[in-house]
């Protein structure tokens, strides 16, 4: 039901909390709330302009520029790395500490990789024309998914700072809470890749 | 729903009483419904089904596949109900803001044409 | 008093050390200091501010007056309105809740006490980048909305609105990680028995505001950003000639705009919902209705946006939409209108300058709602639009509303943060001067708005009707400031030679009057008990609570936050754990400003800006390192593993 059910009694005691919740998480929940939004008005403002996009004579069409097969690639990536991290939860909760490095690096190699193969995608879109002021698709579309990689290499950063500083203890309650909200930041950012794959690249 | 507990998990499950187990069943119904998606996209290059039928199904699937990343990798399915008070306002507010922008702008598309 | 006596109670001082004189500020994270900061630095924004509007009334005193040129006049309204609302009104507020909610719910500080730091000195470095703006090319020009295409490059040629960019985004970063630290503070840090239901009314308006900022900010966020890539990195957001779209930026901007406007006044609400029972003697009149109002205004302001926007032709199914929901809003702002005069009814009025100010701003604010509700009407909002009539509104509304209620919070809780008592005489003496000229400045802003004086003219021929009106309002204007002008030496005087206060000066009913004045460090020497909605005056006046409280018992409602509202936890002298002084947040704080720096530059002079940016993330990653090693030494659980 809650956090001070946890197992381990120290932690029971400290933690002691109206709602029974851990703050940290609590602020980080709340603060998830708030980039949903964040997120929602990008995605706005890239469906308010695609008609219009449509509409110009220097329309640019998403369909001929967008790679499926290299965003599929991307969008696997980032599930892969979902599971790495609720792994690397998994196990820092169970102490064991050999695999919480290897799932907790998995999962920062899997965000490193997403980037590269998004440094990759912008390069190649680049070259065939495709830019920030080319068309309202260069527009909209580069400062979405631009905005969507700055929050994984952030979230990149944050679990390596993670990784560092819990790894010799990853099961204390404290440590524990860290690699928890590292994760749920970065389970939200896969989850703002879901949508953007389904919105941008799909439909 | 929840998968069976493995040894060495049991006794971290407190609030979150998921096996590895299940989270590798998780990431595989993600990877298929990922599949599903994209294939039904290449195969709806040749207008098989009409485009608002292909859309829907696709706004369906991903549905699908961002509620399991929410419920099960980031627990909100069986946590606190602060969490999900937190989280699923602001997605209510979310979704309204982009289909009233949208039927805002269905009918205005600026100084474009 | 058992509360007043167990919670004051003798106690071991707590092992964190002060550091003295200004390094005690520059490295606090203390919520009461960080409060008082945020008292202080918008008091002073907000005169800055209002010797920008003395400005302004100077020039339009007299018809044809040449006191401020065209463009200089266009920099004073837009920094003016961005400085009271973003730098003034707010903070206000925010300063308030900050010293008072974790005293009020019975708590040693905020949940998050380093961010809570973190999130003044943004504000601050925030608010110090807009005024940097006046010192490199100008201000910005463009109006506190700053509508589109008058904000692209070849219209607004300096980087005025580049630092307005910059300077809201840091103040918006400030009002996020602030209201994300409310909400947790608020939702979990309540004493034992403090249930959402026995919250005293200002932490109800908090708590609401702190969740109408993290929805509402994001989305400016964004329109800013992308109004920054249109200045500079070749997009074509808002740029019509390109495609874009200037109504995008209204409709972001207003979905903002509009929720903000019940940023500033929701709190001022929760403190007249404070004042008037505690003046009137009695409890108030109908506290769910108070309470949930509350959430529905809070809810409805993010449906009624495009009535800022009704002249810009959105057809009548939208206009027909936005105006019904702006009706709507009456109804929970009136259902709060009338528990709080029936909070009075029949009470026994202490006529304190706070609540004199708590009981005009009921009056303004009825008049400015009245306003507002003709506003909201499609046909008569597109004759009054753009005109002095909305200026007469919007004032009404935050003037005789929200700076009358912060009025009310800060001659009310100023003997609580100073330990000194204003001076009552000079209060009221300043209550009636700022009544008076408060209406003489904004009433006849109704006429000469009526009579087609638009907004933001920088001068006006004299036959055109208005120039008595405007002398009024000019007159008024000199008035006001000469009330300010007697807040502030009451202020400075009070706070070396008023009389001690007492830790409950007024007889209040909530907890931060069981505190002495100011209060310890340490807020509560043992975490209180709460068992009412009033817990000091039930147990100063027991049988009362007889007669008060038996209908309060605490019902098991079906809801999202059920778990652990009774929660009750073993009463036990545990160590008092504060958090340590630190400079990290200064440090990163120091460090997002210059970043913020780099990018007003990024398109002009690319390598020296992103050095700067460069540096700022350098510094800010030194700032975070010194953060992460102090919230570690500070964790409850340090001792547990030795590290």
């Amino acid at each position: 039901m809650s956090e001070s059910s946890m197992t381990r009694p120290h932690a029971a005691a400290a933690h002691h909390t109206s709602l029974g919740v851990d703050n940290r998480k609590l602020g980080v929940w709340a603060f998830i709330g708030s980039e949903t939004l964040f997120f929602a008005t990008l995605i706005t403002t890239y469906f308010v302009f695609a008609p219009v996009n449509r509409m110009r004579p220097d329309f640019q069409d998403p369909r001929k520029f967008l790679d499926i097969e290299l965003t599929t690639v991307l969008a696997s990536i980032l599930l892969a790395s979902s599971l790495t991290m609720v792994l690397a939860l998994s196990a820092s909760k169970r102490g064991d500490r050999r695999w919480f490095a290897t799932w907790l690096l998995a999962t920062v190699g899997l965000g490193l990789a997403f980037i590269g193969g998004q440094v990759y995608e912008f390069n190649h879109l680049y070259h065939e024309g495709l830019t920030l002021s080319s068309s309202l698709f260069g527009t909209t579309f580069f400062v979405l998914t631009g905005f969507h990689g700055t929050h994984v290499a952030i979230g990149v950063i944050w679990l390596l700072a993670v990784f560092f500083k819990v790894r010799a203890y990853p099961d204390s309650p404290e440590n524990a809470m860290d690699v928890e909200i590292a994760g749920l930041y970065w389970h939200f950012v896969d989850l703002v890749w879901v949508a953007i794959f389904v919105l941008v690249y799909l439909i | 729903m929840a998968g069976h507990h493995e040894d060495q998990g049991a006794h971290a499950h407190g609030e979150h009483g998921h096996s590895d187990r299940f989270y590798w069943l998780v990431a595989g119904v993600l990877a298929v419904v990922t599949a599903l998606e994209v294939g039904l996209f290449i195969v709806n290059e040749q207008h098989l089904i009409a485009k608002w039928l292909e859309v829907t199904l696709l706004l369906i699937l991903s549905t699908i596949k961002g509620a399991a990343v929410v419920m099960y990798f980031m627990h909100l399915k069986g946590d606190a109900g602060v969490f999900k008070f937190v989280f699923l306002v602001p997605l209510a507010f979310a979704t309204t803001l982009l289909l009233s922008f949208m039927a805002l702008f269905s009918e205005h598309v600026g100084i474009a044409g | 008093m058992a509360i007043a006596e167990r919670t004051a109670g003798t106690v071991s001082p707590p092992s964190v050390s002060v550091r003295p004189g200004w390094a005690g500020w520059l490295s606090t994270t203390d919520h009461k200091r960080i409060g008082i900061m945020y008292l202080v630095s918008a008091f002073v924004f907000f005169l800055i501010g209002g010797i920008e509007a003395l400005l302004m009334r100077i020039q339009l005193g007299v018809p044809d007056n040449t006191f401020l040129t065209p463009d200089v006049y266009n920099q004073m309204f837009t920094m003016h309105g961005t400085t009271m609302i973003f730098l003034g009104l707010m903070p206000l507020n925010v300063g308030l809740g900050n010293y008072m909610v974790p005293l009020m719910i019975g708590a040693r500080d905020m949940a998050f006490p380093r961010l809570n730091a973190l999130s003044v000195w943004l504000f601050i470095f925030g608010g110090l980048m807009l005024y940097v703006s006046f010192f490199v090319g100008g201000a910005p020009n463009v109006g506190w909305f700053a509508y589109a295409p008058l904000t692209q490059k070849q219209f607004a040629p300096t980087s005025g609105v580049d630092y307005w960019i910059i300077g809201i985004g840091l103040t918006g970063v400030a009002s996020i990680a602030g209201a994300l630290n409310f909400i947790v503070t608020i939702l979990n840090m309540r004493a034992p028995g403090m249930t959402l239901n026995r919250m005293p009314l200002f932490v109800w308006m908090q708590l609401i505001v702190a969740f109408i900022l993290i929805f509402a900010f994001p989305v400016l966020t964004v329109a800013t950003i992308q109004l920054l890539f249109d200045r500079h990195f070749g997009t074509r957001f808002f740029l019509p000639n390109l495609g874009g779209d200037a109504v995008l930026w209204q409709h972001l901007f207003w979905f903002f705009g509009h929720p903000e406007v019940y940023i500033l006044i929701l709190p001022t609400m929760g403190i007249i919902s404070e004042v008037l029972p505690t003046f009137s003697r009695k409890p108030i009149f109908g506290y769910a209705f108070v309470a949930y109002s509350g959430v529905a205004i809070g809810f409805l302001g993010f449906l009624v946006w495009a009535h800022h926007m009704f002249a810009v032709g959105l057809g009548p199914l939208a206009n027909a939409f936005f105006g019904a929901a702006s009706f709507l809003i009456a109804v929970p702002t009136g259902v709060k209108i009338f528990n709080w005069l029936a909070t009075m009814w029949q009470g026994s009025l202490h006529l304190t300058t706070a609540m004199l100010y708590a009981i005009s701003f009921i009056g303004m604010f009825v008049i400015g709602g009245i306003s507002g509700i003709t506003l909201a009407s499609p046909p008569i909002n597109v004759q009054q639009t753009d005109s002095y009539y909305v200026v007469a509104h919007m004032h009404y509304v935050l003037f005789g509303g929200a700076i009358q209620g912060i009025f009310a919070g800060i001659f009310y809780w100023f003997p609580k943060m100073t330990g000194r008592m204003l001076d009552e005489r000079l209060g009221k003496w300043q209550f009636w001067l700022m009544l008076i000229s408060f209406n003489l400045t904004f009433f006849p802003m109704h006429l000469s708005g009526n009579e087609g004086m638009p907004r933001r003219i920088y001068t006006y021929e004299a036959d055109m009707g208005w120039n008595l009106w405007n002398l009024m309002s000019t007159i008024g204007s000199l008035l006001l400031a000469v009330a300010f002008l007697i807040f502030l030496w009451n202020v400075l005087t009070s706070i070396r030679r008023g009389p001690i206060a007492p830790a409950d000066p007024w007889d209040g009913a909530t907890l931060e009057w069981a505190v002495s004045s100011p209060p310890p460090v340490y807020n509560f020497a043992v975490t209180p008990r709460v068992r009412s909605r009033r817990p000091l005056w039930d147990e100063k006046y027991p049988h009362l609570h007889e007669v008060n409280g038996s209908h309060e018992a605490p019902v098991a409602r079906k809801g999202l936050l059920r778990d652990g509202f009774e929660r009750e936890t073993p009463e036990a002298m545990e160590p008092i754990h504060l958090p340590s002084p630190t400079y990290a947040p200064l440090i990163v704080s120091v460090g997002i400003m210059i970043l913020g720096f780099g990018i007003i530059y990024l398109g002009d002079f690319g390598l020296i800006a992103a050095s700067a940016m460069l540096v700022g993330l350098l510094i800010m990653a030194a700032g975070i390192l010194s953060w992460v090693r102090i919230s570690h030494v500070d964790s409850p659980h340090h001792a547990h593993h030795g590290i």
